[in-house]
């Protein structure tokens, strides 16, 4: 417990150094709780969430940094790696390829890259999975876009 | 962990979650983070049945694990106990060639009080550190490891005041909190070597793993729980530059009909500097520490 507390405050030093140098990435610690975060993430460009903007919800658990962060989409995502309804990630790194060589701003550099290049063939949104396994890439692009622009994109007007 | 009369019947606490999510038949509420919890119950069962290091037990206690099994096996171990005494399990979880490294090591240390030895794998350690720190690694990631490790050294070998008692050497590699920071520390080491001298490791790992240096040290060096090879305790052992024997115990027998018990004298490749200064580290030709390999797990073995 004080040693995960005692890590998590040096990676919110660190947060703050390196504010301005990652700009898709805008990490922020709750203010009574250090265990819990949240974050904003840019959809990666030249993808179906560009120009969208993705919370995610750390929940730390004591163990950390020897166990992984649960993290989640609070924002709706149309991929095949994140489940439609929870916001629940597959990732490796956040499972049994963990381990604290990772950070918390390091988790959020690999789902930009995994939502940049999802894994269909460990599909957690079976109907994202499927229109990519069948080479329907135009219909997962479009259905991904669509949920960008509906759920990740300040509302106009 | 093949310690098959030591497992008690344990009443279906922790499955009984497991079976009534099954009967409700309802999968959509069954999420990775309950796959997880379930998992580390496992473990924690596991955990009550044998601690991270066992206590020291006779060679004998082998052979009565053998008793109905293999013949070859049975001769191998007549053979082994000429020269070893004793044999101290670890728990099989896939970090047993760290924690039984760890604790043989720090044995050593405690029953030798070779302060030289401290010094120079304390130089050693920075220069892990340096590692580390040249290929990119944040600090803060694993200062907390590197920490504790030392923290170990100086209990063992104090100076002036009395180092710790071997009991309490037991204690401590029973903590789960030492424990896991030591064994994450060795995996730091260990993934920092194979990085820094990747082509060396390369055709190695590309045989074992078939993958690339840095994914090999990604999936199968720095998380805990993945098992080490003969590559893991290459590094481990010329970053730190402590000599390990590993006693290969499987039914492999040679053509000449006797039966003999092979082993591999894991020897550091030390630089010009390290040579001058290795002289107290042990004899070349016999390291101090003696692992048990049987296929899949790693225990310590004492010389008689």
């Amino acid at each position: 417990m004080q040693a995960s507390r005692a890590r998590l405050f040096k990676e919110y030093k660190e947060v703050q150094r390196e504010k301005v140098a990652d700009l898709d990435i805008q990490l922020v610690c709750d203010d009574s709780n250090i265990f819990k975060w949240t974050a904003l993430i840019k959809g990666p460009s030249e993808t179906p969430y560009e120009g969208g903007v993705f919370q995610l919800a750390f929940s730390v658990p004591e163990q950390y940094p020897l166990q992984p962060p649960q993290v989640r989409f609070l924002t709706k995502i149309f991929h095949p790696n994140v489940h439609f309804k929870t916001g629940e990630i597959c990732l490796d790194i956040l499972k049994n390829a963990w381990s604290p060589a990772w950070t918390l701003q390091s988790v959020c550099r690999a789902i930009i890259a995994l939502m940049a290049h999802p894994e269909p063939d460990s599909p957690l949104n079976c109907d994202s999975g499927n229109l990519l396994r069948s080479g329907d890439v135009r219909g997962f692009q479009s259905m991904a876009k669509m949920y960008t622009r509906l759920a990740a994109m300040p509302k106009k007007g | 962990m093949e310690n098959q009369d030591e497992i008690p019947v344990e009443p279906e606490t922790e499955s009984s979650t497991f079976i009534s999510a099954y009967e409700d038949d309802d999968w959509s509420n069954y999420k990775d983070s309950d796959v997880m919890l379930q998992q580390s119950a496992i473990w924690e069962e596991d955990a009550a049945k044998s601690p991270f290091v066992g206590d020291k037990e006779p060679l004998s206690s082998l052979e009565a694990e053998y008793k109905s099994g293999s013949p070859i096996l049975l001769e191998k171990i007549k053979v082994l106990s000429e020269h070893y005494a004793a044999i101290r399990r670890t728990r099989g979880d896939g970090n047993c060639f760290f924690r039984s490294f760890m604790f043989s090591y720090l044995e050593h240390l405690l029953e030798s009080q070779d302060v030289a030895e401290v010094e120079r794998i304390k130089r050693n350690v920075e220069k892990c550190r340096k590692t580390l720190q040249g290929l990119g690694y944040a600090d803060f990631t694993f200062e907390d490891f590197f920490a504790l490790f030392i923290e170990q050294l100086e209990s063992v070998i104090t100076g002036n005041e009395a180092p710790i008692s071997h009991d309490e050497l037991v204690v401590r590699s029973r903590d789960q909190s030492v424990s896991d920071y030591v064994v994450m520390f060795f995996r730091f080491v260990t993934s920092g070597e194979i990085r820094k001298r990747s082509e060396f490791f390369e055709p190695f790992i590309f045989g074992l793993a078939n993958s690339t240096v840095e994914q090999f040290c990604k999936t199968s060096v720095e998380p805990m729980g993945e098992e080490s090879d003969h590559v893991h305790i290459t590094a481990l052992s010329d970053a730190l530059g402590v000599p390990i024997r590993v006693v290969y115990l499987d039914r492999s027998s040679c053509d000449s009909g006797g039966v003999s018990v092979n082993h591999h004298d894991f020897v550091p490749a030390c630089d010009e500097v390290d040579k001058a200064s290795t002289s107290s580290s042990g004899s070349e030709t016999n390291p101090f520490i003696v692992l048990l390999y049987r296929p899949g797990h790693y225990d310590i073995l004492y010389r008689k």
